[in-house]
């Protein structure tokens, strides 16, 4: 129960930048993913929110209080790490016990809390077991249950799921969701997996190079990614990108390929024209918002050839060459010829994206 | 989990080989006991029939060597008019001692050496290992004169701090590697979870149980056993066991009964010793958790 202010915050190792100028604020009770490749700076910025790291320069703040000096027993947080970190010589129960006995909270209510946390986690059964006796899944509920026994203020978890198997993470994604909204906990949730940001969070901070590069809803997110990077980042199958021309043409402004010519929308040549674009550009598209046919001849606008159909059950990642290049389309399962065969793609252009070539900032 | 089974195919050199150790093992187990034997049954027996011994090479009369009456004169002399007992005591404060200083404090430099990453820190671990390597001999003359200036010559805790000069490196160098096992990120979840850095580091104890067991033998036995500084250092108020069983070797009359008796009390504790670190070494062992 409490904002999260992230101010003016830098983290050097050395002469080596891990978090840059990062400016961000937690509301009470929010989910907030932060979501980067590895050494992207989150799991930095995450233990220094923790205190377990120093704060090269900047200002973290609780509430009103600043927390830069204060150690983790002292910043009332419960972190949940990427290897569970658990006291492997206790048991379930005692492991989960141990923040109420640092804080010397009476027996009978340990007693009833740990039981109430092991309830809500499902792990009462392994109450008496030692770690290595249990499967990840357990583990890391346990590791879960030590964080939520008492009431901090912040929840920080670590990539708290990424070992488990898939099929376990898309369970845990959902159980840990309803947790927090049960709870009500401020959370920062620090992950690599882009599924588990958009799943789960009230609000997306995608790092990349120790730089926040967009904060946003999951949906802003996805829509408008502010640049290449976060385009590419967030989505799976990842957003197809194409290096383009800009021509002016009696349709209006069109965007010219090896293989295709698109005419852009008013709205967006004008945000074009705003921003100045240079004559070369970048544009993405999500394989979602591709359409394809098969055979050479159909409605759709651009001729391709068939590279690879990758069937995923109900639907079907095709990647089709169109000019120079290659693009993935998802589209439902069906019959669709094989590699070499001729398609048609359709564009879909009002969810076209165009970058900039050089510096990658979306126009939009 | 993989299988870890070892696979072993029959073969002839095989079958040689498995007689052959089992002839070894024979041998080595009658190496290894039958001294220990022989001192335990002579501390038994009167001068005279300690002396009684089969001819060599006549193994028919082997029994002459069983043929005596058990007596714990030996035993009683020993302890009432030898004082046994006091030196018995010195050995085990000064063994023990020694052990308990270098086991925390030697626990405590290798936890920071472990954790803590500074300039000079790989030459510091060779300097520490490195006053091992010089013999005990160099060092008992500037010891002995740095001693007795401060007075500690003939007194147990001159002994233990004598032991631990030898001992304190060595125990940082084994619980180091012990430390280095356990991941860093179960103190930093002690520390979230409340814990101030010395809770953190109290808590991971148990997880180098198993070194700590190993190096407090090594620290014990080292004391028990030492005879140099006991003798030297030790000379006077504070005699170990291994000293005054040397003194028992007189030019005239050698006591073998005693000797053999203060050999018998000299080992059966450090025999009960192993016997008790080895139930708990394996229990730590076992435990086996330290990586996730």
């Amino acid at each position: 129960m409490a904002t999260v202010t992230i101010s003016d915050v830098w983290k050097y190792y050395g002469k080596t930048m891990a978090v840059k100028e990062l400016n961000l604020e937690i509301k009470n009770n929010e989910f907030m993913c932060i979501l980067g490749p590895s050494g992207c700076g989150k799991s930095s910025t995450l233990r220094m929110l923790a205190g377990l790291e120093f704060i090269s320069s900047g200002d973290i703040y609780f509430d009103d209080v600043r927390v830069n000096d204060l150690p983790p027993r002292d910043r009332d947080i419960a972190m949940v790490f990427e290897n569970y970190a658990l006291y492997p010589h206790k048991t379930v129960y005692e492991n989960m016990a141990n923040p109420l006995k640092l804080r010397r909270t009476p027996k009978d209510e340990i007693e009833r809390r740990v039981r109430r946390a092991a309830e809500i986690l499902e792990i009462d059964p392994l109450l008496g077991r030692k770690p290595v006796e249990l499967s990840g899944g357990q583990k890391q509920r346990t590791a879960i249950g030590r964080a939520i026994v008492r009431e901090p203020k912040v929840f920080l978890f670590d990539e708290p799921i990424a070992h488990l198997d898939a099929k376990l993470r898309s369970h845990m994604r959902g159980e840990l969701k309803h947790l927090q909204r049960d709870l009500e906990t401020t959370t920062v949730y620090v992950t690599h997996d882009q599924l588990e940001g958009m799943s789960m969070a009230d609000r997306i901070a995608v790092m990349h190079e120790g730089v926040l590069q967009q904060l946003g809803t999951p949906e802003e997110i996805y829509n408008q990614p502010s640049n290449e990077f976060v385009a590419g980042f967030v989505g799976e199958p990842p957003m197809n990108f194409l290096d383009c021309t800009l021509e002016q043409t009696n349709v209006g402004l069109t965007v010219v390929h090896s293989g295709f010519r698109l005419a852009l929308t008013e709205q967006q040549a004008s945000l074009l024209t705003a921003g100045g674009a240079d004559a070369n550009v970048r544009i993405g598209i999500r394989p979602d918002n591709l359409a394809i046919e098969q055979g050479a001849e159909g409605s759709l606008d651009v001729p391709g050839e068939i590279f690879v159909i990758e069937p995923l059950g109900g639907d079907m990642i095709v990647e089709v060459t169109i000019g120079s290049d290659r693009v993935m389309v998802k589209t439902k399962i069906g019959p669709m010829g094989g590699p070499g065969d001729p398609c048609r793609i359709g564009f879909d252009v009002d969810k076209l994206h165009v970058f900039d070539i050089n510096t990658g900032v979306a126009y939009f | 989990m993989a299988s870890r089974e070892i696979v072993r195919y029959r073969s002839p050199l095989r079958s040689a080989l498995q007689g052959l150790s089992i002839l070894f093992l024979i041998f080595f187990f009658v190496w290894t006991v039958l001294p220990l034997f022989i001192m335990v049954v002579s501390s038994f027996k009167d001068l005279l029939d300690a002396f009684q011994l089969p001819e060599v090479g006549d193994w028919g009369d082997i029994g002459v060597m069983f043929d005596f009456k058990p007596t714990g004169a030996h035993y009683v002399e020993l302890f009432t008019e030898k004082h046994f007992g006091t030196y018995l005591r010195n050995s085990l404060i000064a063994s023990l001692g020694s052990a308990a200083v270098s086991v925390s404090l030697g626990s405590m430099a290798a936890y920071a050496l472990s954790r803590a990453e500074f300039r000079g820190k790989r030459d510091l671990l060779f300097w520490i290992i490195s006053t091992r390597m010089a013999p005990v001999v160099a060092v008992m003359v500037p010891l002995y004169v740095i001693f007795r200036s401060s007075g500690l010559v003939g007194t147990l805790p001159g002994l233990i701090l004598a032991y631990t000069t030898f001992n304190l490196p060595f125990a940082i160098w084994i619980l180091k590697g012990f430390f280095d096992n356990v991941p860093y990120a179960i103190e930093e979840a002690a520390q979230c979870d409340g814990c101030t850095r010395w809770q953190a580091f109290r808590l991971i104890i148990p997880l180098v149980a198993p070194g700590i067991g190993a190096f407090i033998v090594l620290c014990v036995l080292f004391g028990w056993n030492d005879f140099l500084f006991a003798s030297i250092i030790g000379s006077g108020g504070a005699k170990t066991l291994p000293v005054a069983t040397a003194e028992l070797v007189q030019p005239v009359k050698i006591q073998w009964g005693m000797i053999m008796a203060a050999g018998v009390v000299t080992t059966v504790p450090m025999m009960f010793l192993g016997l008790l670190i080895r139930r708990y070494l394996v229990a730590g062992l076992t435990m086996g958790a330290v990586r996730e």
